[in-house]
């Protein structure tokens, strides 16, 4: 009995330290001031300075579709590449193992700037900072990717289903794409949901390769810094509420594939 | 000409030299069966015959028609594997629709089809159950009506009683034959059980190391073993040294290696009329193990031969541990091995 008590009072302390932060945030957007202990009064002000503000939307809708894009993106080229080492090189799983695995290895800055240097002069679609700013969060959400697309690969034994499908009379790229995609869809929202929240609360990359010239929400938030405190709660409550609608959405798909 | 042929079929892996020179027919409407330790290349040449392996070398004719080459979705075969392979995000009806959809029929035949080998299968009922709510012997069901809706020339099963429990494996074993024969589909089926292989099969092909040991139907296989690895695979044949036999009953004999099966020998406390046709050896009862309805007695005849003797269980032993008895053998029971 007294065991079953030490977990769940363990749980309890744990989800406090998680949570009392966010909490703490939250209470700060309120607050008119707050030096000692307690805040002073309680005020929607800093709502009312940011909420209206139509720069604030344009941020985060600039955020969600890198995020989108770059899901997208980097979900085709994964499943694409996992398509050719399932059916045809399963030799090569390594190899694509320790490619996707480099970037975790490196610190975005490093990527942001080596693809700045690299790109930055080019001119089209090579020179534009969205392409490069899309094209280096593919590589940084890669790993995240890759490890989960795969093992949700090997808990439904793709091999053997493809073969069982040709047999049957389709091709590989249609038994891989209409019936092992749908089955790790699991794997893919979670990866996907892991990578946005990389994306959303990543500074240095965006600002170092779109700089002023493409605001996101994380650009949004240290401008609002120099502010106040209370206005940088605001927007990290907004974008709080936010991401956890998205998540949302996300755990009811993936309930709905299990 | 037969309606499958292998005609010198080689596959190596890496340097794994997996079937050597294969030379296997089977008749239409037969149910063949593979049988082999793991390893053996059994499910390899299953594998070639399905397309899902190429081989190295050699011709694999179907109805006439060279096939060697051609891709897995253009061979008309249908094939359960170990695992059954059932689509997890589809339903019975859907899975086993599948090839129905992939052949571009129209939805009401597709339908009609389906319905019809649910009901051969026994699986009314759970048409729109996917796949983790069914039981092992449910999902192997639908396994086999999904090979089998497509009409294929040819129906592969690869070991897929294995997963299953003993009892349900022989409630299995009989239905898949009774289907089989129902719709007289020519089949090969891959085993690494004897019993199973001798229930099941119109004739087996024992491999051993990538080579057929020996073939036959399951009765010729069991009484003649050729070799030594037949007679030690097939049954639980007395595999003894013919000079160790000649040094107790001076008897000669052709080869170096006899078998014999546990169940020709007689077993008595005294001796029993001898003649030409039979052999009588004396030994002690040094072991005994009751196997369902069978009682399994070790016998030490000399220092070199330990004999195991099958008699039917009835309601206790006849003999005892350490008892001196007369195993008394016919002599067309004794086989010679190459």
């Amino acid at each position: 009995m007294k065991k079953v008590n030490f977990s769940k009072w363990m749980m309890w302390v744990t989800a406090l330290y998680l949570i009392l932060p966010l909490v703490l945030t939250f209470l700060y957007s309120f607050s008119s001031e707050w030096i000692n202990v307690l805040p002073t009064g309680f005020t929607f002000k800093y709502y009312m300075q940011i909420l209206p503000r139509q720069d604030f939307y344009m941020s985060l809708a600039r955020t969600l579709l890198i995020c989108v894009l770059t899901i997208v993106l980097a979900g085709i080229l994964m499943l694409l590449a996992m398509y050719v080492v399932t059916v045809y090189h399963p030799k090569f799983d390594k190899y694509l193992q320790i490619l996707c695995m480099i970037p975790y290895a490196l610190q975005g800055i490093i990527i942001a700037i080596s693809i700045l240097t690299l790109y930055s002069g080019a001119k089209g679609l090579f020179g534009s900072r969205i392409i490069m700013l899309v094209g280096t969060y593919c590589i940084i959400i890669l790993p995240y990717m890759y490890q989960g697309i795969r093992n949700a690969l090997r808990a439904v034994s793709a091999r053997e289903l493809i073969e069982a499908a040709q047999i049957l009379g389709c091709t590989r790229f249609y038994a891989f794409f209409r019936i092992i995609v749908p089955n790790i869809l699991s794997g893919i929202i979670i990866s996907s949901m892991l990578s946005m929240g990389i994306i959303f609360g990543d500074f240095v990359v965006v600002n170092v390769i779109a700089g002023s010239s493409y605001q996101t929400a994380s650009m949004f938030l240290y401008k609002t810094m120099a502010q106040s405190g209370q206005a940088t709660s605001v927007v990290i409550v907004v974008m709080f509420i936010i991401t956890l609608i998205l998540s949302t959405i996300a755990f009811k798909l993936r309930n709905k594939t299990h | 000409m037969a309606y499958i042929t292998f005609e010198n079929i080689n596959k190596t892996f890496d340097t794994n030299h997996v079937l050597k020179d294969i030379q296997l027919e089977v008749e239409q409407g037969e149910l063949v069966t593979l049988l082999g330790p793991s390893g053996c290349g059994k499910s390899t040449l299953l594998r070639c015959l399905a397309g899902l392996e190429t081989v190295d070398s050699g011709i694999i004719s179907l109805n006439s028609e060279d096939i060697t080459h051609r891709p897995t979705s253009d061979r008309e075969i249908g094939m359960v594997f170990q695992q059954y392979s059932l689509f997890p995000n589809m339903t019975v009806e859907q899975n086993i629709g599948f090839g129905l959809k992939m052949k571009k029929l129209p939805k009401e035949i597709i339908k009609e089809k389906t319905q019809n080998i649910i009901k051969l299968v026994h699986l009314e009922g759970k048409e729109k159950h996917v796949p983790s709510q069914l039981s092992g012997g449910q999902q192997q069901r639908v396994a086999l009506a999904r090979a089998i809706v497509t009409e294929p020339k040819v129906l592969l099963l690869d070991e897929p009683l294995s997963a299953i429990d003993a009892q349900l494996r022989r409630v299995l074993q009989i239905e898949i034959r009774k289907i089989q024969r129902q719709l007289n589909m020519t089949t090969i089926f891959v085993t690494h059980d004897q019993d199973e292989a001798m229930i099941m099969s119109d004739r087996i092909h024992l491999f051993n190391a990538g080579k057929i040991e020996q073939s036959g139907i399951p009765v010729e296989l069991y009484t003649h073993p050729k070799t030594k690895f037949v007679a030690s695979f097939i049954g639980q044949y007395n595999i003894i040294k013919a000079s160790d036999l000649s040094e107790l009953i001076e008897e000669s004999f052709t080869k170096e290696t006899i078998a014999i099966r546990p169940e020709v020998i007689q077993i008595a406390t005294k001796e029993m009329p001898q003649n030409n046709e039979t052999l009588q050896i004396q030994g002690k009862i040094i072991d005994l193990i009751s196997r369902g309805n069978i009682l399994r007695y070790h016998i030490e005849v000399s220092r070199n031969i330990i004999l195991k003797v099958d008699t039917l269980f009835r309601t206790h032993s006849l003999f005892d541990l350490e008892q001196r008895v007369w195993l008394n053998i016919e002599k067309r029971n004794i086989i010679a091995l190459d």
